[in-house]
């Protein structure tokens, strides 16, 4: 376990009346890989903008290395920021971006007569150069320096815009949605190459996105927003095994989501059932909220299922299908590699540790339903409702 | 059937295209015309322009349209800059409506915006005049001028004022264009926010600024009415100068400014459109990652800036820039600060400039010769305060209004002595019985100007002005007072009567002539280009303006007609309050000088009212030009006694009276 870096302290931010940061808590280590997840709004870039300098929370701290740096300007701060669309400077070439922070100069902490003083250093033409040349060939541009920006495809764009930051070799550095604006092979690739760039040179990445593939994918540690709170903070397979509440379960990945009481410790009661699970510590007859995954279902004949339902509707995924069965007018997603056809009758069985109990929250009841299923898959994966809501979001500060 | 269409269609392009630039060539064809008409080819010449760049007051007046042109873009287009990033880091919720509230200004007529700015400044003269006083009252270490006049500074005021708009109206799409992110970028890279300004944003933004400022400029050199409400007395923008010469009518020198005018904003449009190619031709090279080839001026520049003594070169760059402006706006200042002056406001083509610059070598006073555009004009400037002339030139109706309202100050004939050379017939006036006031300056005859090849035998009577002999040849004077003047005179009555019945018996004699179709046109100005090229046999205009037509229709001939006419006279006069009398008084003098008057009377073709110069003229012609003066050319200029005895002068009517002319124009209609 590496040491806290920036702790985020009891952070609120408000315009008028308009909470964005509600009493927000995080402490984020040294070389990890945090990601901020969460849907537009839920005020995951606001904290990324907090940290890097362009907004002053209303209250609260922030601390870096155990400093508060709240009214530290961005450029003073040791922090880098790979933005939303890049924001690469179009009159400059390729070299000239990324060479841009180092021409600003290199700060230096001098200790003079027991006081330390801070001082901005002009860095040869030289060392410039071989930095720059060398940042190029860590995001495989090289060859590529007299291109003018405006020449270069979206991928390449993305290069720049994270060379032109790590060159100036930060502590942490700030990724607002980079991937956003490529299509889907390409992210891919390129998540693979900002986890291998991480992981190479050693530094925080504060990531924020709202696709919850690429924050399994990439993370150490995953924080989940909504409301302008901290869901829940873990590593990827906590946060997916054991969410804490109905919203990250139904964020992170499919879930269904059923009311149960709490019979005894390890007993959960769904549809006037009994079900064995692994979870403890709720008082007798608590009611719950019950979390199972759709690929922790086992479909089984009628006769020897715990439950018994119709199928509702079938689609081929590849892989498995995705089945929705009605169980007493709940629909349930379930994925399989079994066909069951159209209103077949069929039963379920769940193992105990596909059984996730939480306790009750106020998402309670607002998700896991997959009545209304096709709308709702299409309304996570449309990417441009996602930004139109964004750039509102983005207009109002 | 398409083919033809097709050419059609290149007709009509033709004709537009014809429509607009016939005009602008017929323009420039004769700014190099050998003689002075506008109508008749009297051969190629270049001699407009070499009066042109001897006109002072043209070549005064472009120096200071590019003083103020320049001042003003470079202010606007750094404040609009500025105030463009403003609006633009506001919420949609605030930036909208204040850009609407932008447009507004240039929407808005120009002769608002200026008579606005006029009462703004008057009213701030006003304010700060009583401050002053106080502030002078209470401590006496620093004196505050208490009285401001518009001037420069108004100028250049109200040109940022209108200019601002435009700038940001073209930086603003450029902001928008702009990532926001940017800013943040350039900040997040070690920028303090004016190093992001400075590095990220202006660069980003630098074609609307330059743009903006390109149209702020043209907007500035082509200013008329603002600038007009604006400059006050002392100053004058080229425009303006323009609009004076044309007072009388449109001299080939005005052609000859125009001209150049034209091709000044052609070379800045033709350098435009290049550099905007020459950017497409870079952006496409570079899209098609073509090496860019670059200009070699701008490399070795680049080159220099790039050095370790770059950074010097750039700097004494920016030091000379800054000494240059500074030196020119010194220079300026103390030009019009410290030198003693008199501000003169005449009208246009109505003295010898030479006397000008002598009167200055002479006696070190330096003049600001402006010119009016009617007596109506330079008495309502006078009145709003927004003039501080010290001498004008009014005509004699004009002149008993002034003194009517108390607006004049006396003269001081012991430094004029000058004045005993006035002949005894133009002293004691109606207009100024105890002459305390006036010295006289011109006088002259309206009369009858006919083309005698169109005309059977000699005209003597208005009658041919009201007869169907000459239906559609005739033209009659737009100006209510001479119109309506002469048909009282033909009637037998006075010029200046105050009865109703007789001015309206004189209305419907004209009344009833336009209908009958005798008139072919109301005309000013546009008498000129008629009567010389020979579009129209009778006319009635000023003695002076008839001789110079002369020169270029010798068919023309001038009679003041037996039931009499109207004589006037302009006479130099001092305002109530001017700043510089005693300057004033020298210059009076000066002008009133037996050598002046002949000098002027030979330039303007308008009668001197000094005796010895009227003795003098035919053997100071002869000698000048080697030839006889023909007497009755010199007898038209100055009217003999028998002429003007049938002749009235016209004096200040009352109101009722100038109502009633004034409806009664109205309602003659076109």
């Amino acid at each position: 376990m590496s040491k806290e870096l920036i702790r985020l302290s009891d952070c609120v931010m408000a315009y008028d009346d308009d909470v964005v940061l509600d009493h927000i808590d995080l402490s984020i280590r040294d070389k990890e890989f945090l990601t901020l997840l969460g849907p537009s709004g839920c005020g995951k870039t606001t904290t990324l903008r907090i940290i890097g300098g362009f907004l002053t929370p209303t209250s609260g701290d922030v601390l870096f290395d155990g400093k508060r740096i709240n009214d530290v300007p961005p450029h003073k701060r040791m922090v880098n920021t790979v933005f939303q669309r890049y924001a690469l400077f179009p009159h400059l070439n390729v070299f000239e971006n990324v060479a841009f922070g180092l021409r600003m100069g290199q700060t230096v902490v001098e200790q003079e007569s027991g006081q330390e003083v801070r001082r901005k250093v002009k860095i040869p033409e030289q060392e410039i150069r071989s930095r720059v040349m060398e940042m190029l060939e860590i995001v495989n541009l090289k060859g590529f320096e007299r291109r003018p920006i405006t020449a270069l495809s979206g991928g390449q764009q993305q290069r720049v815009a994270i060379a032109r930051a790590l060159v100036n070799r930060p502590k942490v550095l700030l990724l607002d949605e980079p991937l956003g604006a490529l299509d889907m092979r390409l992210r891919k690739d390129m998540q693979q190459e900002l986890k291998r760039i991480q992981q190479e040179m050693e530094i925080t990445f504060i990531y924020v996105t709202h696709d919850q593939e690429e924050a399994l994918a990439m993370s150490d540690t995953v924080v989940v927003m909504d409301g302008g709170r901290i869901q829940q903070v873990g590593t990827p397979e906590d946060i997916y095994n054991e969410p804490k509440n109905a919203f990250v379960a139904d964020f992170i990945g499919e879930s269904n989501i059923i009311d149960g009481i709490m019979r005894a410790d390890g007993v959960v009661e769904i549809f006037n059932r009994r079900f064995q699970c692994l979870d403890k510590g709720f008082d007798k007859d608590e009611p719950v909220d019950v979390v199972i995954r759709p690929e922790d279902v086992d479909i089984v004949s009628e006769a020897e299922g715990q439950l018994k339902g119709t199928v509702t509707s079938v689609t081929f995924k590849g892989v498995h299908y995705d089945t929705i069965v009605d169980f007493y007018g709940f629909k349930w997603l379930i994925q399989t590699t079994d066909f069951c056809p159209v209103d077949s009758h069929i039963g379920i069985k769940i193992d105990p540790d596909g059984i996730h109990v939480m306790k009750k929250s106020q998402y309670s009841g607002m998700f896991g339903d997959y009545s209304s299923y096709s709308e709702e898959y299409d309304e996570i994966n449309d990417p441009t409702l996602l930004d139109e809501e964004e750039e509102g979001a983005d207009d109002e500060e | 059937m398409r083919r033809r269409s097709g050419i059609g269609g290149r007709l009509g392009i033709g004709l537009v295209f014809l429509f607009l630039y016939l005009p602008i060539i017929l323009l420039i064809v004769f700014s190099f015309n050998a003689g002075d008409s506008s109508a008749v080819w009297q051969g190629f010449s270049l001699q407009w322009y070499q009066s042109l760049f001897h006109n002072r007051l043209v070549m005064e007046s472009v120096a200071t349209t590019l003083l103020v042109s320049l001042l003003a873009t470079a202010i606007s287009t750094a404040a609009g800059t500025f105030a463009a990033i403003g609006i633009y880091s506001l919420t949609r919720k605030w930036r909208d409506p204040i850009l609407t509230v932008n447009n507004i200004p240039m929407m808005n007529a120009d002769i608002v915006t200026g008579v606005s700015l006029c009462l703004f400044f008057v009213a701030f003269f006003n304010g700060w005049r009583g401050f002053a006083e106080w502030v002078n009252s209470v401590q006496s270490v620093v004196a505050l001028p208490e009285r401001l006049h518009l001037g420069m500074v108004t100028l250049v005021l109200a040109h940022v004022c209108f200019n601002i708009p435009y700038v940001i109206l073209n930086v603003a799409p450029r902001l928008r264009q702009m990532d926001k992110n940017l800013v943040d970028a350039a900040q997040d890279l070690g920028c303090t926010w004016m190093q992001a300004f400075f590095k990220v944003i202006l660069p980003e933004i630098k074609p609307g600024i330059v743009s903006g400022a390109l149209i702020a400029f043209t907007m500035s050199v082509d200013d008329f009415v603002i600038s007009y409400f604006t400059a006050g007395s002392s100053t004058q923008t080229l425009a303006m100068a323009i609009y004076g010469m044309t007072k009388k009518r449109v001299t080939p020198v005005v052609n000859a400014v125009s001209t150049l005018m034209f091709l000044a904003v052609l070379v800045i449009l033709i350098i435009n459109n290049i550099r905007e190619m020459q950017q497409e031709k870079m952006a496409e090279k570079r899209a098609s990652f073509e090496p860019v080839k670059p200009n070699p001026f701008i490399e070795s520049v680049r080159e220099k800036l790039a050095t370790p003594g770059g950074k010097w070169f750039k700097r004494v760059v920016a030091a000379a820039l800054c000494v240059v402006f500074v030196v020119s706006v010194g220079l300026l200042a103390a030009f019009t600060g410290s030198q003693p002056v008199v501000n003169v406001c005449s009208w246009g083509e109505y003295i010898d400039e030479d006397l000008i610059t002598e009167f200055e070598e002479k006696y070190g006073i330096r003049v600001n010769y402006q010119t009016a555009e009617s007596n109506e004009a330079m008495y309502s400037l006078i009145k709003n305060g927004g003039a501080d002339y010290d001498v004008i030139v009014p005509s004699d109706y004009m002149i008993s209004q002034l003194i009517e309202e108390g607006m004049l100050e006396e003269l001081d004939y012991s430094q004029i002595p000058n004045f005993e050379l006035i002949d005894q017939r133009f002293r004691n006036l109606p207009y100024d019985p105890e002459n305390k006031y006036t010295v006289p300056y011109t006088w002259g005859t309206v009369g009858i100007i006919y083309n005698t090849t169109m005309v059977d035998g000699e005209i003597d009577s208005w009658s041919c002005l009201y007869d169907d002999e000459y239906a559609g040849q005739v033209l009659l004077i737009n100006n209510s007072r001479d119109a309506l003047g002469i048909a009282l005179k033909y009637l037998g009555y006075s010029m200046n009567t105050t009865d109703e019945s007789q001015i309206r018996e004189a209305y419907q004699l004209i009344e009833d002539a336009a209908r009958r179709g005798v008139f072919q046109g109301k005309v000013m100005d546009e008498v000129f280009q008629t009567m010389e090229g020979g579009n129209a046999a009778i006319a009635t205009y000023y003695a002076g303006d008839y001789l110079t037509m002369l020169e270029n229709n010798e068919d023309l001939a001038f009679v003041v007609p037996k039931e009499g006419s109207n004589w006037f006279v302009d006479a130099m006069c001092v305002l109530k309050e001017a700043p510089h009398y005693d300057n004033a008084m020298k210059w009076i003098n000066f002008i009133a000088s037996t050598d002046a008057n002949l000098r002027n009377m030979d330039y303007i073709w308008y009668a001197s009212p000094n005796r010895e110069a009227l003795e003098q003229y035919p053997a100071w012609y002869e000698e000048q030009y080697g030839e006889e003066l023909d007497p009755e050319i010199y007898e038209i200029m100055a009217a003999p006694d028998e002429v003007l005895d049938r002749c009235e002068m016209y004096v200040c009517l009352p109101q009722e009276t100038r109502t009633l002319y004034n409806d009664l124009w109205i309602r003659l209609g076109t």
